[in-house]
């Protein structure tokens, strides 16, 4: 029973880096119509970056610093490679964000080397809350803090910021924001520095988790992937939703099966959408 | 007996009654235009007929049998086959391809593993019968996209023929078109009427086309059936002038 | 031999084709080039395991460009169909005995059944949708090859297993060099035949008309799920045909061939060369292969190399190489 709820606790951990994962994702999806493929990439770009930053200015502030900088290089990507794209068939967005993903996976095994790095984490986050349930330590519950606060971070950006309300309104009818003289490439830009930040926010955590390896980005996109799915286009809160669930999923599966824990996601996905092929909280016929 | 009879037929979407008890008789060979202002229900109207949706009260007949309510797949079966505001045809291909896939598809074809060459020279045949029809033999290796607009249109009247229509509903074949394409399309209009006696209900808003071409003409305002009659009963009609000159202000 | 959608000057079916008129006079020189590939690769100062390559990501492409460039479906997920290809030759070989062709038909058995099974789960969506879900199922068949361990090999991949002697009613045949080249391009000859046959037949045509205009077609009474499981199903029969030639041309596979970024690979190989031409994956797959062969000697940086190419291709070269030429020579 305390192996079940170890993996458990565990799922739900790596549940909250696909959540976060999903949410950047999703955003760019919706308002920006882009399946990010270099997300992985930038989220590992985050995990880096803060690993190089906190020598300099400390773990608290590399969390804060490192998230924006993977940003403001999503920002130039947007800007240099994508912003062609809108408009033309899907096809080529995908291939380019595939191409970058590629680029950046090369350029962090080049810079900070092929081997795994350790990310070290404040001291007192690794010690246990409660000497029954060992597995709940500080850097756990830390992680579970952090989604939250960016989570509901996000939402209040979205419910109370100009920037927020033009985006969601950008997702239900971009003609109609762009007639109102809303700048709609600034608006995508921010949209997707917004995703960006979400995405290296959640390669620190699960740095400080599972530590750095060049692939972690393309080994962690493909559960967001599913998240979506499961939780449906078109809803952020499906994508939260679908994130937590796989990664309970996965946990529980751990404790039972263990070969069988990444593939049981990949079932969920196949079941959802069969039995509801727009995802828990989706829409009908979007983005098709 | 008639082609096509609407009895009592109603439809409503929510509070807002879009066709209220229309009752309207089409006969075999007639070429029926359906008139009236915007938002009369004359899309409403063709809808019911080609069963995108059924009606809220009121009974459809064609050739004397039930079809009300009946699935749009299966009345396309049954001959009614309907044009859409928008062009909907193959762009990339040539106007060839557009009418081989049509007529493949309507010999049901499409599912079959092999086709011999008899199956093929069937389908090239029909295809090249189509290209006549339409007047397009001269353009059938031009990819379909980069013809004129009202040339198009006509590519997709070739590909709704395929179907061997015995009642076609037109929603606006003219719509923006300019004069030599609107001419051209109406003289296909008419000899299809004629030589294949195809029935035909379109919706047109341009009044010398409706005159000139309808045998009959059916006006809606407010969905309901405001008049019928020939072209002379109904430029007489006080009742439609009043809507029209009402509706042109 | 090519089919009608590749280029604009186009015939109509009824008119035959003069006996040597310049598509054929093309097709015959491309099938000499093919067939003689062992005698003119040396002499260029290349090797004949090179023009297997070539062939064998050819065939993978042209398989995924069924469904790709032909049916407008995108799949990003057809490195699965590939690498289960790639499994069940080797596992045959390796578990069963040394019968080369039930080694072929394991594999492309496997692969297109699995692209069969899962063609329910994704035809009904179309667009980015469709292209999401294909490549994270695709990811459950490379976890199963990564996890069942004691099967498969895990992720260090399946070995044990090699080319066995070809069985042919005139005797056996050991398959080195240019044998294993022709039996390459047999394979091939009958991947790309059976898509050109589909492609020509009124199902090819409704699989364009679905490209064109799904709704149009939804109209005309038939339904654009069922084209789209159809042609997804025959990709995948194709793609794991590939597969397995690679399995055999390696004497190994690993779970990278079935991982989400070969299938990419695949896809970038359809757009380069011109995926709304038949042969265009062919060249695609010819370029993709020379310059893969020549990066791996000058920089380890193969990744980045490849990355670029994705975004050149996207952002300067969306129609292909053969897009562009068939352009060109409509005028």
């Amino acid at each position: 029973m305390e192996l079940l709820l170890f993996d458990a606790f565990n799922g739900l951990i790596v549940g909250f880096f696909y959540a976060l994962m999903a949410l950047g994702l999703s955003l760019i999806l919706g308002l920006n119509s882009v399946i990010n493929f270099a997300h992985g990439g930038f989220m590992a770009l985050g995990g880096y970056l803060a690993f190089t930053l906190v020598p300099i200015i400390g773990f608290w502030g590399a969390l804060i610093l490192a998230p924006f900088a993977a940003a403001a290089l999503g920002i130039l990507a947007e800007r240099g490679l994508i912003r062609p794209l809108y408009g033309r068939d899907p096809l080529y967005s995908l291939l380019l964000t595939f191409g970058l993903a590629l680029i950046l996976e090369d350029i962090t095994r080049t810079v900070w080397g092929a081997q795994g790095l350790p990310f070290a984490i404040p001291n007192f986050l690794n010690h246990p809350l409660n000497n029954v349930y060992f597995f709940v330590t500080g850097y756990r519950v830390f992680v579970v803090i952090v989604t939250a606060i960016a989570t509901a971070g996000l939402f209040a950006v979205l419910r109370f910021t100009r920037l927020g309300i033009c985006i969601r309104a950008g997702n239900a009818d971009l003609e109609t924001v762009a007639s109102l003289g809303v700048n709609i490439y600034f608006l995508r830009g921010a949209n997707f520095a917004l995703g960006i930040l979400l995405a290296g926010l959640a390669g620190i955590l699960a740095a400080g988790q599972l530590g750095l390896t060049p692939t972690m980005g393309s080994s962690l996109i493909m559960p967001s992937f599913v998240a979506i799915i499961v939780g449906g286009a078109g809803s952020l809160i499906g994508s939260l939703l679908g994130g937590l669930i796989i990664g309970v999923a996965a946990g529980i599966t751990t404790a039972y099966f263990p070969s069988a824990s990444e593939v049981v996601i990949y079932l969920i996905m196949a079941f959802v959408l069969m039995v509801r092929p727009r995802g828990l909280l989706g829409q009908e016929g979007l983005f098709e | 007996m008639s082609l096509l009879e609407l009895h009592g037929v109603s439809r409503s979407f929510g509070a807002l009654r879009a066709l209220s008890d229309i009752d309207l008789t089409v006969e075999p060979g007639e070429l029926r235009a359906v008139i009236g202002p915007n938002g009369a229900g004359k899309t409403t109207l063709f809808n019911l007929i080609s069963g995108f949706f059924p009606p809220s009260a009121g009974r459809i007949l064609f050739e004397g049998r039930e079809i009300t309510g009946e699935q749009p797949a299966r009345l396309v079966a049954r001959g009614i086959i309907r044009t859409f505001q928008i062009t909907e045809i193959f762009p990339d291909l040539t106007v060839y391809e557009n009418l081989r896939l049509a007529v493949e598809a309507a010999m049901g074809l499409t599912f079959r593993p092999f086709l011999g060459a008899a199956g093929r020279r069937a389908v090239a045949r029909r295809a090249e019968e189509l290209l006549e029809a339409v007047h397009l033999a001269d353009k059938a290796d031009r990819v379909a996209s980069e013809l004129a607009h009202g040339d198009q249109r006509i590519v997709e009247m070739g590909i709704t023929l395929s179907r061997e229509p015995r009642l076609l509903l037109l929603d606006e074949p003219t719509a923006g078109m300019g004069e030599e394409e609107t001419e051209h399309m109406v003289g296909i209009i008419r000899r299809l009427n004629r030589e294949r006696g195809i029935t035909m209900l379109f919706i047109e808003h341009d009044m010398d086309i409706i005159f000139g071409v309808a045998d009959r003409i059916t006006v809606l305002e407010n969905g309901t059936l405001l008049a019928e009659g020939n072209a002379a009963e109904i430029a007489a009609n006080e009742a439609v002038q009043a809507a029209y000159l009402g509706s042109r202000r | 031999m090519s089919v009608e959608t590749e280029t604009r000057e186009r015939t109509r079916a009824g008119s035959s084709l003069p006996a040597w008129s310049g598509e054929r006079l093309r097709f015959a020189i491309f099938a000499a080039v093919l067939l003689l590939a062992p005698v003119w690769l040396p002499l260029i100062g290349s090797y004949t395991d090179l023009g297997t390559r070539v062939l064998v990501y050819a065939l993978a492409a042209m398989g995924l460009n069924l469904l790709l460039g032909f049916t407008g479906g995108l799949s990003f997920g057809h490195a699965a169909y590939f690498g289960l290809g790639a499994y069940g030759t080797g596992l045959m070989l390796r578990y069963v005995g040394p019968n080369m062709w039930l080694a072929v038909a394991a594999g492309v058995l496997l692969g297109g059944f699995a692209a069969t099974l899962v063609g329910p789960v994704v035809m009904r969506r179309r667009g980015i949708y469709f292209a999401m879900i294909t490549i994270a199922i695709g990811q459950m068949f490379y976890f199963i090859a990564v996890r069942w361990n004691n099967f498969t090999g895990g992720e260090d991949g399946l070995t044990g297993f090699q080319r066995e002697p070809l069985a042919l009613p005139g005797g056996s045949v050991t398959l080195t060099g240019p044998h294993f080249y022709y039996f390459v391009l047999f394979f091939f000859a009958v991947g790309v035949f059976l898509l050109w046959r589909v492609l020509n037949s009124p199902l090819g045509h409704a699989m364009v008309g679905a490209r064109e205009n799904s709704r149009r077609l939804e109209f005309l009474g038939i339904r654009v799920e069922r084209l789209t499981w159809i042609s997804f199903a025959i990709s995948g029969f194709v793609t794991a045909l590939a597969g397995s030639m690679n399995a055999l041309l390696n004497n190994f596979t690993s779970p990278l061939d079935l991982y989400w970024q070969l299938s990419g690979y695949f896809v970038i190989i359809c757009v380069l060369g011109g995926m709304r031409n038949f042969w265009g994956p062919f060249v695609g797959a010819a370029i993709y292969v020379i310059m893969q062969d020549y990066a791996s000697t000058m920089t380890k940086n193969w990744l980045s190399v490849i990355g670029v190419m994705f975004m050149l291709v996207v952002l300067f070269f969306p129609r292909g190489l053969l897009g562009v030429l068939a352009r060109r020579r409509s005028g």
